[in-house]
C-alpha cells in the first residue's frame, strides 16, 4: 500500500467519511461499543466500492458491525485504512476479508493507549489548565479557549488521520512506533501535563487549616508555620498522599467520600 | 423553579447529543463549558463561569477512558450551578455536593446500560440489510433516550430539590458548612491526583514542582505557564528526536550488509 494519488471521487468519499467519523460514540453500548459509529463512517466507502455487488455490500456492513473501541481521533485513521483495505478486497480476487477485521482489532489497543495519553492526559490538561486559570477570574475566554484547543483540534486531527490512514496505511503506524518518536512525544506531553497539574495544585487546591495551638498563652497558628516552611505545603502533601493511594488501587469514589468525611470531621473538632 | 429546571434539562440534552454523539469531542460536556451555559440560562453568567472552572479542576481527572466513568461531570455541573444560583447558597457547599451528585447520576445511566446494550443484534440486522439511513436515525433517537433518563432525574432534582436542599442546608450547624467548604477545597486535589498518577514518571516528575513554583512564587497565570511548558517540551522532544535519528542511522549502517533494499520499509 504505497502512497497513492487521490482522485476527486475518492476525495469526496473521504470528506464524507470525515464528517461521519464524528459519530464515533453514537448509540455507544457495552456490547459493540463504537460499532454503529464505525458502520456509519464506512457507509460512503462501502456504497461506492460495492455498488454493483449487493452480497459484498452486505458482508462489508456486517464486518464493520463487529466490536470496536478506540479513541475518537485514531478512529478515523482506522476508518481510512479500512477504506483502502475494502477497496483492495474488491479488486484483488484472493484477498481474505478477515484481514480487515484482524487489523482493526490489532490497532484498537495500541492506538487507544497512544491517543488517550496524547489527548485525554495531554492536550486536555493543558487546555483545561489555561481555561481554569481564566475561568476562575470570571473570564468567558477560558471556556472558548478550551473548545478551540481541545475540541476543534480533535476534528483537525481526525481529518489528517483519516487521509493518512487511506494513503499510507499500516506503514504509518509502523513508522511511528518503530522509530521511537512516539515515546519522545509522550514524554513531551507528560512534561507539559505535569507542569499544568503542578500549577493547578498551587492555584486551586486548598487545605483551609484553621488550627491554633496555645502554649502558655502564646498562640501558634499551624497553617502559618507550615507556610513559612513552604507555601501551600499541605496542598502538595494532600495531592501526593492521594497519588500514592490511587497507585495502590484505591478507587476515586472512596477518596471523594473520604475527603467529604475528613472535611466534616475536621470542622467538628475545629481544625478547619 | 419548574421553568428553570425544564430549560436546564433541555440544555443538558442538547449539549450532550451534540457533543458526545454528533461530534465525539467530549469537550462541550466538560464542567468548564457547562458551567457558563447553566449560568447563562439562570441569569448569572459570572457564577456559572467561576463555578465551572472550579468544577473542571475537580472533574479533570475523571474522564471517560475505556467507556466508564466514576462520576458524571455534565449533570453534576448543571445541578450544582443550579443549586448555587437558584438557592443562593454559597458556591463551596454546592461544589462539595457536585461529585456525589455526579456519582449518583452515573449510577442511573449505568443501570440502564444493559438495556441499551441489548439492542446490539438489532443494529447488526439493520446494517446487514444496508439500511444505513435507519441505522443513523434510530441510533440518534436511542442516544437521545439514553440521556433522557439523566435529564428526568435532573429535572426532579432541580425543580423540587432546590427548596428541600435549601431547607436542609439552613438547618445544618455551622461546623457542617465549614466542613463542606473545606472538603470542596481539598476535593479539587482528587482530579489532579488522578491525572498526576497517570502521567507521572520519575524522569519527568520534577516538572510538577516547576509548575507549582511558577504559580506560588512567581504569580504567573496558566497561559504563560503553558507557553513556557511548550517551549520546554518542544526543546526536549527535538533533542530526543536527534538522539533517535542518530540511533536509527547507526542501526541502519550496521544492518546494511545483511538486508536487501526491499526490506527497508520494515526496518525498525
Amino acid at each position: 500500500m504505497s502512497s497513492n494519488q487521490v482522485d476527486s471521487k475518492e476525495k469526496k468519499i473521504l470528506n464524507s467519511m470525515f464528517w461521519r467519523s464524528h459519530l464515533t460514540f453514537l448509540a455507544f453500548n457495552m456490547v459493540k461499543m463504537e460499532a454503529n459509529g464505525f458502520t456509519l463512517t464506512m457507509a460512503p466507502a462501502i456504497e461506492e466500492i460495492y455498488k454493483d455487488d449487493p452480497e459484498g455490500k452486505k458482508a462489508a456492513y456486517q464486518r464493520h458491525q463487529s466490536f470496536f473501541n478506540t479513541h475518537a481521533v485514531p478512529f478515523s485513521f482506522i476508518a481510512g485504512l479500512s477504506y483502502a483495505l475494502e477497496k483492495q478486497n474488491k479488486e484483488t480476487p484472493n484477498f481474505d476479508p478477515e484481514v480487515i477485521n484482524s487489523l482493526k482489532v490489532s490497532l484498537m489497543g495500541p492506538t487507544a493507549g497512544m491517543f488517550d495519553s496524547l489527548f485525554f492526559n495531554g492536550l486536555r490538561i493543558i487546555a483545561a489548565g489555561i481555561g481554569i486559570g481564566l475561568g476562575s477570574q470570571g473570564n468567558l475566554l477560558g471556556a472558548l479557549l478550551f473548545i478551540l484547543l481541545y475540541g476543534v483540534t480533535q476534528s483537525i486531527a481526525k481529518y489528517y488521520m483519516l487521509n493518512w490512514g487511506y494513503n499510507y496505511g499500516t506503514t504509518f503506524i509502523d513508522q511511528v512506533f518503530s522509530s521511537g518518536l512516539m515515546k519522545a512525544l509522550t514524554k513531551a506531553t507528560a512534561i507539559l501535563g505535569l507542569m499544568m497539574t503542578g500549577a493547578l495544585t498551587a492555584s486551586m487546591v486548598n487545605v483551609p487549616l484553621n488550627w491554633t495551638i496555645s502554649i502558655n498563652g502564646a498562640n501558634l497558628v499551624i497553617q502559618d508555620v507550615l507556610n513559612s516552611i513552604f507555601p501551600g505545603l499541605l496542598s502538595i502533601i494532600l495531592v501526593f498522599i492521594m497519588v500514592r493511594l490511587i497507585k495502590k488501587g484505591v478507587r476515586p469514589s472512596y477518596l471523594i467520600f473520604g475527603i467529604l468525611a475528613f472535611g466534616l470531621l475536621g470542622a467538628l473538632i475545629k481544625i478547619f | 423553579m419548574v421553568n428553570e429546571a425544564l430549560s436546564i434539562c433541555l440544555a443538558y440534552l442538547i449539549v450532550y447529543v451534540i457533543d458526545a454523539f454528533l461530534l465525539s469531542w467530549q469537550c462541550l460536556t466538560r464542567p468548564i463549558i457547562v458551567g457558563p451555559i447553566a449560568g447563562l440560562i439562570l441569569g448569572d453568567l459570572k457564577t456559572g463561569i467561576i463555578l465551572g472552572a472550579s468544577l473542571e479542576s475537580i472533574f479533570m481527572g475523571i474522564s471517560y477512558i475505556g467507556g466508564s466513568v466514576a462520576s458524571d461531570p455534565t449533570s453534576a455541573t448543571f445541578i450544582s450551578v443550579a443549586f448555587a444560583i437558584l438557592s443562593g447558597q454559597n458556591t463551596e457547599a454546592s461544589m462539595a455536593l457536585a461529585i456525589p451528585i455526579g456519582t449518583l447520576m452515573q449510577s442511573f445511566s449505568g443501570a440502564m446500560m444493559p438495556f441499551w446494550s441489548s439492542l446490539a443484534p438489532y443494529w447488526e440486522k439493520l446494517a446487514a440489510n444496508g439500511k444505513i439511513r435507519q441505522l443513523f436515525s434510530q441510533s440518534l433517537v436511542v442516544s437521545i433516550l439514553m440521556q433522557s433518563v439523566n435529564a428526568v432525574v435532573m429535572f426532579l432534582a432541580i425543580a423540587f430539590g432546590t427548596q428541600g436542599l435549601d431547607a436542609v442546608l439552613a438547618k445544618l450547624p455551622a461546623w457542617a458548612m465549614t466542613g463542606l467548604g473545606a472538603a470542596s477545597g481539598m476535593m479539587i486535589g482528587i482530579g489532579i491526583a488522578i491525572l498526576t498518577s497517570m502521567i507521572w514518571s520519575n524522569t519527568v516528575g520534577v516538572f510538577f514542582f516547576l509548575g507549582y513554583v511558577m504559580v506560588k512564587f512567581m504569580n504567573l497565570s496558566t497561559l504563560p505557564i503553558a507557553v513556557i511548558g511548550v517551549v520546554i517540551a518542544v526543546t526536549i522532544f527535538l533533542q530526543d528526536k536527534d538522539v533517535i535519528d542518530v540511533k536509527n542511522a547507526i542501526m541502519e549502517k550496521l544492518g546494511k550488509g545483511s538486508k536487501s533494499s526491499d526490506e527497508k520499509g520494515f526496518f525498525a
